[in-house]
Protein backbone atom coordinates (compact mmCIF):
# COMPACT_ATOMS: atom_id res chain seq x y z
CA UNK A 1 0.00 0.00 0.00
CA UNK A 2 1.27 3.49 -0.87
CA UNK A 3 -0.62 6.13 1.03
CA UNK A 4 -0.32 9.41 -0.54
CA UNK A 5 1.68 12.54 0.94
CA UNK A 6 2.01 15.98 0.73
CA UNK A 7 5.56 17.56 1.61
CA UNK A 8 6.24 21.47 1.53
CA UNK A 9 9.95 21.07 0.38
CA UNK A 10 11.80 24.63 -0.42
CA UNK A 11 8.56 26.22 -0.35
CA UNK A 12 6.86 24.08 -3.46
CA UNK A 13 3.90 21.62 -2.55
CA UNK A 14 4.77 18.16 -3.86
CA UNK A 15 2.72 15.43 -4.18
CA UNK A 16 2.89 11.65 -4.33
CA UNK A 17 2.31 8.00 -3.23
CA UNK A 18 4.97 6.62 -1.20
CA UNK A 19 5.35 3.93 1.12
CA UNK A 20 4.60 3.83 4.21
CA UNK A 21 8.47 3.20 5.51
CA UNK A 22 10.13 4.89 3.15
CA UNK A 23 12.83 7.50 5.13
CA UNK A 24 12.48 10.98 3.96
CA UNK A 25 16.01 10.53 2.89
CA UNK A 26 15.02 8.60 -0.53
CA UNK A 27 12.03 10.46 -0.89
CA UNK A 28 13.63 14.01 -1.77
CA UNK A 29 16.60 12.01 -3.77
CA UNK A 30 14.82 9.48 -6.03
CA UNK A 31 11.28 10.85 -5.96
CA UNK A 32 12.03 14.31 -5.68
CA UNK A 33 15.24 14.71 -7.70
CA UNK A 34 16.72 17.25 -5.17
CA UNK A 35 20.16 14.84 -5.06
CA UNK A 36 21.80 17.70 -3.08
CA UNK A 37 20.98 16.06 0.45
CA UNK A 38 23.70 13.04 0.74
CA UNK A 39 23.51 9.77 1.98
CA UNK A 40 26.49 8.97 4.21
CA UNK A 41 25.95 6.31 6.80
CA UNK A 42 22.28 6.05 6.78
CA UNK A 43 22.60 5.26 10.73
CA UNK A 44 22.54 8.57 12.05
CA UNK A 45 26.33 9.23 12.56
CA UNK A 46 27.15 11.22 9.85
CA UNK A 47 25.01 13.78 9.27
CA UNK A 48 25.70 14.16 5.19
CA UNK A 49 21.71 13.62 5.27
CA UNK A 50 20.79 16.59 7.53
CA UNK A 51 17.46 18.68 6.34
CA UNK A 52 15.60 21.44 8.22
CA UNK A 53 12.36 20.31 9.30
CA UNK A 54 10.00 23.61 10.52
CA UNK A 55 13.79 25.82 10.78
CA UNK A 56 15.33 22.76 13.02
CA UNK A 57 18.17 20.16 11.48
CA UNK A 58 17.19 16.79 11.44
CA UNK A 59 18.11 13.17 9.64
CA UNK A 60 16.51 12.80 7.05
CA UNK A 61 17.74 9.08 6.87
CA UNK A 62 16.04 8.33 10.17
CA UNK A 63 13.34 10.30 8.93
CA UNK A 64 9.72 8.65 7.77
CA UNK A 65 8.45 11.19 4.85
CA UNK A 66 4.86 9.98 6.73
CA UNK A 67 5.97 11.96 10.09
CA UNK A 68 6.69 15.19 8.51
CA UNK A 69 3.45 16.11 8.20
CA UNK A 70 2.84 20.04 7.14
CA UNK A 71 6.12 21.45 8.32
CA UNK A 72 8.22 22.69 5.67
CA UNK A 73 11.03 20.91 4.95
CA UNK A 74 14.17 23.03 3.75
CA UNK A 75 17.08 21.07 1.39
CA UNK A 76 20.17 22.34 0.60
CA UNK A 77 18.47 23.27 -2.84
CA UNK A 78 16.72 26.08 -0.90
CA UNK A 79 19.17 27.62 1.12
CA UNK A 80 20.03 30.54 -1.36
CA UNK A 81 16.75 31.66 -1.01
CA UNK A 82 16.80 31.86 2.58
CA UNK A 83 18.98 34.76 3.88
CA UNK A 84 20.93 33.28 6.65
CA UNK A 85 21.15 29.95 3.94
CA UNK A 86 22.49 32.59 1.54
CA UNK A 87 25.17 33.86 3.96
CA UNK A 88 26.27 29.94 4.58
CA UNK A 89 27.03 29.51 1.23
CA UNK A 90 28.75 32.25 0.25
CA UNK A 91 31.05 31.97 3.57
CA UNK A 92 31.73 28.30 2.52
CA UNK A 93 33.10 29.29 -0.94
CA UNK A 94 34.97 32.37 0.57
CA UNK A 95 36.76 29.97 2.73
CA UNK A 96 37.13 27.24 0.23
CA UNK A 97 35.77 25.18 2.93
CA UNK A 98 34.85 21.64 0.86
CA UNK A 99 37.23 19.27 -0.55
CA UNK A 100 35.23 16.72 -2.70
CA UNK A 101 32.08 18.18 -1.44
CA UNK A 102 30.16 15.23 -0.39
CA UNK A 103 29.73 15.97 3.79
CA UNK A 104 28.90 19.72 2.71
CA UNK A 105 25.34 19.90 2.37
CA UNK A 106 25.03 18.51 5.75
CA UNK A 107 26.94 21.24 6.99
CA UNK A 108 25.99 23.89 5.29
CA UNK A 109 21.95 23.31 6.09
CA UNK A 110 22.83 22.22 9.71
CA UNK A 111 24.95 25.86 10.15
CA UNK A 112 21.84 27.03 8.59
CA UNK A 113 19.45 25.63 11.16
CA UNK A 114 22.05 26.53 13.92
CA UNK A 115 22.10 30.09 13.32
CA UNK A 116 17.94 30.37 12.71
CA UNK A 117 17.62 29.09 16.49
CA UNK A 118 20.35 30.78 18.06
CA UNK A 119 21.19 33.95 15.94
CA UNK A 120 24.31 35.53 16.92
CA UNK A 121 25.35 32.19 18.49
CA UNK A 122 28.93 31.53 19.25
CA UNK A 123 31.71 29.79 17.62
CA UNK A 124 31.81 26.95 20.27
CA UNK A 125 28.13 26.56 20.33
CA UNK A 126 28.23 26.55 16.08
CA UNK A 127 31.51 24.15 16.84
CA UNK A 128 29.52 22.09 18.98
CA UNK A 129 26.36 22.17 17.02
CA UNK A 130 28.48 20.67 14.04
CA UNK A 131 29.89 17.69 16.28
CA UNK A 132 27.33 15.26 14.56
CA UNK A 133 28.60 16.33 11.20
CA UNK A 134 31.68 14.06 9.78
CA UNK A 135 33.43 15.37 7.21
CA UNK A 136 36.35 12.57 5.64
CA UNK A 137 38.57 15.32 3.90
CA UNK A 138 39.17 18.65 4.77
CA UNK A 139 40.61 18.49 7.47
CA UNK A 140 38.45 20.59 9.32
CA UNK A 141 40.21 23.86 9.27
CA UNK A 142 38.66 25.52 6.41
CA UNK A 143 34.88 24.38 8.02
CA UNK A 144 36.43 26.18 11.07
CA UNK A 145 37.85 29.42 9.66
CA UNK A 146 34.09 29.75 8.01
CA UNK A 147 32.49 28.96 11.68
CA UNK A 148 34.38 31.44 13.17
CA UNK A 149 33.46 34.07 10.39
CA UNK A 150 29.95 33.18 10.67
CA UNK A 151 29.95 33.33 14.39
CA UNK A 152 31.63 37.41 13.87
CA UNK A 153 29.18 40.13 14.65
CA UNK A 154 27.85 41.68 11.86
CA UNK A 155 29.11 45.81 11.52
CA UNK B 1 4.05 -2.76 6.61
CA UNK B 2 1.52 -0.34 7.67
CA UNK B 3 1.51 3.29 9.83
CA UNK B 4 -0.33 4.33 12.24
CA UNK B 5 -0.41 7.60 13.79
CA UNK B 6 -3.17 8.52 15.92
CA UNK B 7 -4.06 11.81 17.58
CA UNK B 8 -5.83 9.90 20.64
CA UNK B 9 -3.98 8.18 23.31
CA UNK B 10 -7.09 5.77 23.28
CA UNK B 11 -6.94 5.13 19.58
CA UNK B 12 -3.03 4.23 20.18
CA UNK B 13 -3.97 1.88 23.07
CA UNK B 14 -6.42 -0.48 20.78
CA UNK B 15 -4.17 0.09 17.98
CA UNK B 16 -1.39 -2.05 19.96
CA UNK B 17 -4.10 -4.07 21.79
CA UNK B 18 -5.14 -5.26 17.66
CA UNK B 19 -3.64 -8.32 16.72
CA UNK B 20 -1.14 -10.91 18.02
CA UNK B 21 2.03 -9.86 20.37
CA UNK B 22 5.01 -8.34 18.09
CA UNK B 23 2.35 -7.41 15.54
CA UNK B 24 2.76 -3.94 16.26
CA UNK B 25 5.85 -1.46 16.91
CA UNK B 26 5.72 1.72 18.20
CA UNK B 27 7.85 4.58 16.85
CA UNK B 28 8.25 7.79 18.39
CA UNK B 29 11.94 9.81 17.43
CA UNK B 30 12.50 6.53 15.42
CA UNK B 31 16.41 6.67 16.68
CA UNK B 32 16.86 3.09 17.30
CA UNK B 33 13.71 1.84 15.80
CA UNK B 34 14.77 2.18 12.68
CA UNK B 35 17.88 0.95 12.75
CA UNK B 36 16.59 -2.07 14.16
CA UNK B 37 14.07 -2.60 10.75
CA UNK B 38 16.77 -1.77 8.56
CA UNK B 39 19.00 -4.49 10.12
CA UNK B 40 16.03 -7.12 10.11
CA UNK B 41 16.50 -7.20 13.69
CA UNK B 42 12.19 -6.10 14.43
CA UNK B 43 9.66 -6.82 11.46
CA UNK B 44 6.25 -5.94 12.57
CA UNK B 45 2.94 -5.23 10.40
CA UNK B 46 1.85 -2.23 11.96
CA UNK B 47 4.44 0.73 12.92
CA UNK B 48 2.64 3.02 15.21
CA UNK B 49 4.09 6.22 15.47
CA UNK B 50 3.44 8.74 18.42
CA UNK B 51 4.07 11.71 16.53
CA UNK B 52 0.46 13.41 16.57
CA UNK B 53 -0.19 12.47 19.60
CA UNK B 54 -0.05 15.78 21.98
CA UNK B 55 2.58 14.19 24.45
CA UNK B 56 4.90 16.88 24.92
CA UNK B 57 4.56 18.42 27.61
CA UNK B 58 7.43 20.18 29.54
CA UNK B 59 5.87 21.70 32.93
CA UNK B 60 7.80 22.50 35.85
CA UNK B 61 6.05 21.83 38.83
CA UNK B 62 7.08 22.77 42.66
CA UNK B 63 9.85 20.68 43.37
CA UNK B 64 9.62 18.10 39.54
CA UNK B 65 9.59 18.66 35.97
CA UNK B 66 7.07 16.78 34.22
CA UNK B 67 8.34 15.68 30.76
CA UNK B 68 5.99 14.46 28.15
CA UNK B 69 7.20 10.87 26.50
CA UNK B 70 7.53 12.55 23.01
CA UNK B 71 9.16 15.51 23.75
CA UNK B 72 12.37 15.92 21.27
CA UNK B 73 15.49 15.82 23.89
CA UNK B 74 16.49 19.03 21.89
CA UNK B 75 13.25 21.30 23.00
CA UNK B 76 14.26 19.30 26.96
CA UNK B 77 17.44 20.92 26.24
CA UNK B 78 16.80 24.32 25.42
CA UNK B 79 14.01 24.76 28.08
CA UNK B 80 15.45 28.04 30.23
CA UNK B 81 15.13 26.68 33.84
CA UNK B 82 17.07 23.13 32.99
CA UNK B 83 20.42 23.91 33.62
CA UNK B 84 19.94 25.73 36.78
CA UNK B 85 17.45 23.24 38.30
CA UNK B 86 18.16 19.92 37.48
CA UNK B 87 21.96 20.66 35.97
CA UNK B 88 22.60 17.20 36.01
CA UNK B 89 19.45 16.20 33.23
CA UNK B 90 20.85 19.45 30.83
CA UNK B 91 24.37 17.70 30.63
CA UNK B 92 23.17 14.42 30.22
CA UNK B 93 20.82 15.24 27.15
CA UNK B 94 23.63 17.52 25.92
CA UNK B 95 25.54 14.63 25.94
CA UNK B 96 23.15 12.66 23.45
CA UNK B 97 24.21 12.11 19.80
CA UNK B 98 24.67 15.33 17.73
CA UNK B 99 22.24 18.65 17.78
CA UNK B 100 19.79 16.91 14.47
CA UNK B 101 19.77 13.61 16.52
CA UNK B 102 18.42 15.37 19.35
CA UNK B 103 15.58 17.07 17.67
CA UNK B 104 14.28 13.46 16.95
CA UNK B 105 14.85 11.27 19.97
CA UNK B 106 12.94 10.84 22.74
CA UNK B 107 13.14 10.71 26.62
CA UNK B 108 10.42 7.50 25.97
CA UNK B 109 12.43 6.22 23.85
CA UNK B 110 15.58 5.79 25.37
CA UNK B 111 13.70 4.59 28.66
CA UNK B 112 12.47 2.08 26.64
CA UNK B 113 14.83 0.91 24.67
CA UNK B 114 17.00 0.44 28.43
CA UNK B 115 20.63 0.54 26.27
CA UNK B 116 23.00 -0.14 29.05
CA UNK B 117 25.18 2.45 27.54
CA UNK B 118 22.27 4.95 27.62
CA UNK B 119 23.10 8.39 28.90
CA UNK B 120 19.82 9.38 30.35
CA UNK B 121 19.54 6.32 31.98
CA UNK B 122 22.17 6.45 34.88
CA UNK B 123 20.83 10.42 35.87
CA UNK B 124 17.53 9.01 36.10
CA UNK B 125 18.44 6.59 38.80
CA UNK B 126 20.73 9.51 40.66
CA UNK B 127 17.05 11.44 40.60
CA UNK B 128 14.92 8.74 41.45
CA UNK B 129 12.63 9.66 38.50
CA UNK B 130 9.13 8.38 38.06
CA UNK B 131 7.58 7.00 34.88
CA UNK B 132 4.28 7.03 34.14
CA UNK B 133 2.65 4.28 32.10
CA UNK B 134 -0.67 4.31 30.24
CA UNK B 135 -2.70 1.58 29.52
CA UNK B 136 -6.30 0.99 28.30
CA UNK B 137 -7.35 0.87 32.79
CA UNK B 138 -5.96 4.38 33.15
CA UNK B 139 -2.24 5.52 34.25
CA UNK B 140 -0.16 3.78 36.72
CA UNK B 141 3.37 5.45 37.84
CA UNK B 142 6.57 2.88 38.85
CA UNK B 143 10.28 4.40 40.26
CA UNK B 144 12.54 4.03 37.31
CA UNK B 145 14.16 1.40 39.33
CA UNK B 146 11.27 -0.72 38.76
CA UNK B 147 10.27 -0.09 35.53
CA UNK B 148 13.86 -1.14 34.31
CA UNK B 149 14.14 -5.07 34.48
CA UNK B 150 17.38 -5.35 32.30
CA UNK B 151 18.47 -4.30 28.88
CA UNK B 152 15.78 -3.95 26.31
CA UNK B 153 13.63 -5.09 29.25
CA UNK B 154 11.29 -2.96 30.79
CA UNK B 155 7.84 -3.51 33.00
CA UNK B 156 5.87 -2.05 30.01
CA UNK B 157 3.04 -4.27 29.66
CA UNK B 158 1.44 -5.16 26.77
CA UNK B 159 -1.05 -2.54 25.88
CA UNK B 160 0.66 0.10 27.85
CA UNK B 161 3.25 2.90 26.26
CA UNK B 162 5.26 5.15 28.24
CA UNK B 163 3.58 8.28 28.62
CA UNK B 164 5.80 11.02 30.61
CA UNK B 165 8.37 11.15 33.10
CA UNK B 166 8.58 12.67 36.48
CA UNK B 167 11.98 14.17 37.14
CA UNK B 168 12.56 15.71 40.52
CA UNK B 169 14.73 18.48 40.70
CA UNK B 170 17.45 18.44 43.07
CA UNK B 171 21.23 19.32 42.68
CA UNK B 172 23.11 16.95 40.04
CA UNK B 173 25.80 16.63 37.73
CA UNK B 174 26.51 13.59 34.88
CA UNK B 175 30.14 13.09 33.50
CA UNK B 176 31.09 11.07 30.52
CA UNK B 177 34.06 9.90 28.42
CA UNK B 178 34.15 9.01 25.00
CA UNK B 179 36.57 8.52 22.45
CA UNK B 180 34.67 11.33 19.72
CA UNK B 181 32.35 13.74 21.41
CA UNK B 182 29.27 13.01 19.65
CA UNK B 183 27.64 10.03 18.23
CA UNK B 184 29.66 7.47 19.97
CA UNK B 185 28.84 5.68 22.65
CA UNK B 186 30.48 6.51 26.20
CA UNK B 187 32.94 4.26 27.88
CA UNK B 188 31.71 5.41 31.06
CA UNK B 189 28.96 7.48 32.46
CA UNK B 190 28.50 8.79 35.93
CA UNK B 191 25.70 10.94 37.02
CA UNK B 192 25.56 12.22 40.82
CA UNK B 193 22.32 13.78 42.50
CA UNK B 194 22.17 15.19 45.74
CA UNK B 195 18.69 15.30 47.50
CA UNK B 196 19.34 18.36 50.44
CA UNK B 197 15.66 17.07 52.27
CA UNK B 198 16.87 13.89 53.38
CA UNK B 199 20.59 14.91 52.97
CA UNK B 200 21.51 11.54 50.91
CA UNK B 201 23.67 11.31 47.73
CA UNK B 202 22.56 8.99 44.92
CA UNK B 203 25.57 7.86 42.29
CA UNK B 204 24.48 6.02 39.14
CA UNK B 205 27.16 4.74 36.40
CA UNK B 206 26.55 3.31 32.99
CA UNK B 207 28.83 1.36 30.88
CA UNK B 208 28.96 -1.08 33.45
CA UNK B 209 27.27 -4.29 32.94
CA UNK B 210 24.05 -5.28 32.46
CA UNK B 211 22.80 -2.27 33.13
CA UNK B 212 23.17 1.50 34.51
CA UNK B 213 22.84 0.96 37.74
CA UNK B 214 23.30 2.78 41.55
CA UNK B 215 26.75 2.62 43.44
CA UNK B 216 24.46 2.50 47.04
CA UNK B 217 27.30 1.50 49.07
CA UNK B 218 29.44 4.07 47.48
CA UNK B 219 26.47 6.28 47.97
CA UNK B 220 26.34 5.52 52.21
CA UNK B 221 29.74 6.75 52.54
CA UNK B 222 28.78 10.53 52.17
CA UNK B 223 27.07 12.50 54.51
CA UNK B 224 25.72 16.21 54.65
CA UNK B 225 26.12 18.21 51.62
CA UNK B 226 29.84 19.31 51.47
CA UNK B 227 31.43 15.72 52.10
CA UNK B 228 34.91 16.26 52.40
CA UNK B 229 37.73 15.32 49.56
CA UNK B 230 38.37 12.30 51.87
CA UNK B 231 34.73 10.89 51.78
CA UNK B 232 34.99 11.89 48.45
CA UNK B 233 38.00 9.85 47.41
CA UNK B 234 36.53 7.12 49.40
CA UNK B 235 32.91 6.45 47.22
CA UNK B 236 35.10 6.79 43.70
CA UNK B 237 37.17 4.03 45.15
CA UNK B 238 34.21 1.90 46.40
CA UNK B 239 31.96 2.88 43.13
CA UNK B 240 34.70 1.68 40.87
CA UNK B 241 34.59 -1.33 43.21
CA UNK B 242 31.64 -2.60 43.47
CA UNK B 243 30.87 -2.32 39.50
CA UNK B 244 30.68 -5.21 37.10
CA UNK B 245 33.20 -3.45 34.23
CA UNK B 246 32.67 -4.84 30.73
CA UNK B 247 35.42 -5.01 28.16
CA UNK B 248 35.01 -4.43 24.62
CA UNK B 249 36.35 -2.52 21.69
CA UNK B 250 35.95 1.07 23.29
CA UNK B 251 37.75 0.54 26.41
CA UNK B 252 38.84 -2.47 28.60
CA UNK B 253 37.99 -3.14 31.98
CA UNK B 254 40.86 -1.51 33.72
CA UNK B 255 40.27 1.65 31.76
CA UNK B 256 36.88 1.20 32.89
CA UNK B 257 37.58 1.34 36.26
CA UNK B 258 39.80 3.85 36.26
CA UNK B 259 37.66 5.99 34.09
CA UNK B 260 34.50 5.53 36.87
CA UNK B 261 36.50 6.55 39.58
CA UNK B 262 37.55 9.45 38.45
CA UNK B 263 34.48 10.30 37.00
CA UNK B 264 32.59 9.98 40.09
CA UNK B 265 35.39 12.13 41.92
CA UNK B 266 33.88 14.55 39.52
CA UNK B 267 31.08 14.64 39.73
CA UNK B 268 30.27 14.65 43.42
CA UNK B 269 32.67 17.67 43.22
CA UNK B 270 30.40 19.37 41.43
CA UNK B 271 27.42 18.64 42.98
CA UNK B 272 29.27 19.89 46.04
CA UNK B 273 30.13 23.11 45.38
CA UNK B 274 26.98 23.55 43.27
CA UNK B 275 25.08 22.81 46.82
CA UNK B 276 27.47 25.10 49.30
CA UNK B 277 27.53 28.11 46.84
CA UNK B 278 23.70 28.49 45.63
CA UNK B 279 20.76 28.45 48.70
CA UNK B 280 18.68 25.31 48.57
C1 LIG C 1 23.89 8.35 15.79
C2 LIG C 1 23.26 8.03 17.12
C3 LIG C 1 23.85 8.49 18.30
C4 LIG C 1 23.28 8.20 19.54
N1 LIG C 1 23.91 8.68 20.65
C5 LIG C 1 23.39 8.38 21.87
C6 LIG C 1 24.04 8.82 23.06
O1 LIG C 1 25.06 9.50 23.00
N2 LIG C 1 23.50 8.46 24.25
C7 LIG C 1 22.36 7.73 24.34
O2 LIG C 1 21.89 7.47 25.45
N3 LIG C 1 21.70 7.31 23.24
C8 LIG C 1 22.21 7.61 22.01
N4 LIG C 1 21.57 7.14 20.88
C9 LIG C 1 20.36 6.30 21.03
C10 LIG C 1 19.01 6.97 20.80
O3 LIG C 1 19.06 8.20 20.16
C11 LIG C 1 18.12 6.99 22.01
O4 LIG C 1 17.97 5.73 22.58
C12 LIG C 1 16.77 7.67 21.76
O5 LIG C 1 16.52 8.45 22.89
C13 LIG C 1 15.58 6.77 21.46
O6 LIG C 1 14.43 7.59 21.32
P1 LIG C 1 13.54 7.56 20.00
O7 LIG C 1 12.40 8.48 20.23
O8 LIG C 1 14.34 7.81 18.79
O9 LIG C 1 13.06 6.04 20.06
P2 LIG C 1 12.53 5.03 18.95
O10 LIG C 1 13.64 4.54 18.11
O11 LIG C 1 11.35 5.59 18.26
O12 LIG C 1 12.05 3.88 19.94
C14 LIG C 1 12.96 3.17 20.76
C15 LIG C 1 12.22 2.00 21.42
O13 LIG C 1 11.28 2.47 22.38
C16 LIG C 1 9.95 2.13 22.03
N5 LIG C 1 9.18 3.33 22.37
C17 LIG C 1 9.48 4.61 22.02
N6 LIG C 1 8.65 5.47 22.64
C18 LIG C 1 7.79 4.72 23.40
C19 LIG C 1 6.71 5.04 24.29
N7 LIG C 1 6.35 6.31 24.53
N8 LIG C 1 6.07 4.01 24.89
C20 LIG C 1 6.44 2.73 24.68
N9 LIG C 1 7.46 2.37 23.86
C21 LIG C 1 8.12 3.35 23.23
C22 LIG C 1 10.00 1.75 20.58
O14 LIG C 1 9.01 0.82 20.26
C23 LIG C 1 11.39 1.19 20.45
O15 LIG C 1 11.42 -0.13 20.90
C24 LIG C 1 22.10 7.43 19.62
C25 LIG C 1 21.49 6.98 18.44
C26 LIG C 1 22.06 7.26 17.20
C27 LIG C 1 21.40 6.75 15.95
S1 LIG D 1 23.15 9.46 6.22
FE1 LIG D 1 21.91 10.28 7.77
S2 LIG D 1 23.33 10.67 9.34
FE2 LIG D 1 24.55 9.67 7.88
S1 LIG E 1 34.70 17.62 1.79
FE1 LIG E 1 34.87 15.50 1.39
S2 LIG E 1 33.82 14.63 3.05
FE2 LIG E 1 33.91 16.69 3.57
Amino acid sequence: MTPSLHLLVNGVRREGAVPPTERLLDTLRWRLNLRGTKEGCRSGACGACTVLIDGRPRLSCLTLSHQVGEAPILTVEGLESDPVGRAVLETFVAEAALQCGYCTPGFVVALTGLLKEHPGATETTLLEGLQGNLCRCTGYSSIRRAVTRLSEPKR
Amino acid sequence: MQLLAPTRAEEAIAALLDGPEGRVAVLAGGTDLLLDLDEGKSSPEVLLSLHRLPWRELTWEAERLEIGATLPLAQLEQDPELARRIPGLHEAVGAIGGVALRHQATLGGNLVRASPVSDLIPILLALECEVGLLGSGGERSLPLEQFLLGPRRTALQRGELVRRVWVPALPSAFRWQRVRPANDVSQISVAVAFAPKEERWRIATAGVAPLARRAKAAEAILRGPSPGEEAIAAAGASAAEEAEVRQDRRATDAYRRHLLRTLVLRAIRAVATGVGGQPA
